[in-house]
């Protein structure tokens, strides 16, 4: 398990071996921690907007240790799956711009509220609301406790997060809305989480919406 | 601890003066100002204002994440009669932001508040040539002079010597604008002389001299 101590220290280190400046953005647990909403993570997902960085931050990587590691463990057959590199107890997942279903836009990095520079790396930790749609792409074991941790600590602008699955819907993910509807129907019926109904309402509507769109598509 | 103080800090989320505090929580003054260095202790709380201005007490419902350094933000607002508001917070980590590369960050933001407020940096800097060598790697040594210039006619600067002035106006291939298609009406002697547009007029400097 890798806590923010642990996190900031592995940053600082490959901040220090990148000669060039490069950016990318933190996801899913690793940006709880920065958010103060926990203590741990089993891995450091980061997403990179672009192929060069990724491939800068990968090398120096490879170069403390790393090494890739089978990605069906964790992801089984989805798709948009990162490279995962791994040293000992530390794993890092390495998306570019895709995480599974869900694609990194222009309004999401709007909504980055806090940016950590460590030497040449700076990292962008994305907004609670954006987390849990990370957390909706991934649903990998565990996602689901920290999204409702994070409605629980959190004013969450529902808003946001009805016009990100909007806005994911004219990307490759058409059917986004469907799968956050799900998401955060189990997120209510199981773990109790804070969710107004008028919310779920509205995402079940732009869902149903879409389907019919897509088998009208099909029968012509 | 955290489940006994979870509803007050469900009531104080977001910006609170003692008086709101107070009346949030039903309390006195006195017991208020209890109930926020409780907060204060567990790391709910960000203190702002004081002396002149009002003091704000910032409640968050999750414990403060602080790691580093201030940013570029922070370093301005310290430092600036002109404040200016953050678009996010941001820390540098293992290091501290110094002046000189603060005034530089500023001007690469191509930002007319964050630029203006920058110019009381002038002020502050201690290291001339370290000024002029992150100016030459980020190649705003023209826009940098000419704001120079605007300071020192406006506030106390620290001065910058004939040397690097000079090196200075004979930066080649720069950018004309420190502001995108923002141009001024009252430092035309100045633009000429450096050969950048100079984003301010007159009047929106008497800020800095507050």
């Amino acid at each position: 398990m890798i806590d923010l101590k642990k996190q900031g220290e592995l940053l600082s280190l490959i901040g220090e071996k990148i000669k060039k400046k490069i950016e990318c953005y933190i996801v899913g647990g690793s940006a709880m921690l920065y958010h103060g909403v926990k203590e741990e993570t089993k891995d450091v997902d980061i997403v990179f907007d672009e192929q060069e960085s990724k491939e800068i931050f990968e090398k120096v990587l490879r170069d403390l240790g790393f090494k890739e590691r089978d990605v069906r463990i964790i992801y089984f057959k989805k798709r948009n799956t990162p490279l995962l590199l791994q040293r000992g107890e530390e794993r890092i997942d390495l998306f570019i711009k895709k995480v599974i279903t869900f694609e990194i836009t222009e309004s999401m990095k709007a909504r980055v509220e806090k940016v950590y520079e460590y030497g040449n790396l700076i990292v962008k930790a994305v907004s609670p609301e954006d987390i849990i749609l990370f957390k909706c792409a991934t649903e990998r074991a565990g996602d689901r406790i920290d999204a409702s941790n994070i409605i629980k600590n959190f004013k969450i602008k529902w808003n946001v997060i009805i016009e990100e699955a909007l806005n994911q819907t004219k990307l490759e993910s058409y059917l986004f809305p469907v799968y956050l509807y799900d998401f955060l129907e189990e997120l209510k019926e199981d773990f109790k989480a804070d969710i107004p109904n008028e919310v779920l309402r509205k995402i079940r509507k732009i869902s149903e919406d879409l389907l019919v769109k897509k088998l009208k598509k099909k029968k012509k | 601890m955290k489940e006994s103080i979870e509803p007050i800090l469900r009531k104080l989320e977001g910006l609170n003066t003692i008086d709101l505090i107070a009346k949030k929580l039903n309390v006195k003054e006195s017991t208020a100002i209890k109930k926020i260095h409780e907060l204060r202790k567990f790391g709910h709380v960000e203190t702002s204002g004081g002396g002149k201005q009002p003091r704000l007490y910032r409640v968050y419902r999750n414990k403060i994440v602080k790691i580093g350094n201030p940013g570029l933000y922070d370093i301005i607002n310290k430092n600036s009669p002109v404040k200016i508001s953050r678009p996010y917070e941001e820390r540098i980590v293992g290091r501290k932001l110094s002046i000189e590369e603060a005034l530089i960050r500023a001007i690469k933001t191509e930002k007319y508040r964050v630029i203006l407020a920058s110019l009381a940096l002038f002020n502050k800097v201690k290291d001339i040539p370290k000024l002029y060598k992150l100016a030459k790697k980020e190649d705003v040594r023209r826009k940098l002079g000419a704001l120079y210039e605007v300071a020192r006619n406006t506030i106390r600067t620290k001065k910058i010597n004939e040397k690097h002035l000079r090196l200075m106006l004979k930066a080649k291939n720069e950018k004309a604008f420190i502001v995108p298609k923002v141009k001024s009406k009252d430092f035309k002697d100045i633009e000429n002389k450096w050969r950048v547009y100079i984003p301010f007029n007159k009047q929106d400097l008497w800020r800095l001299k507050e």
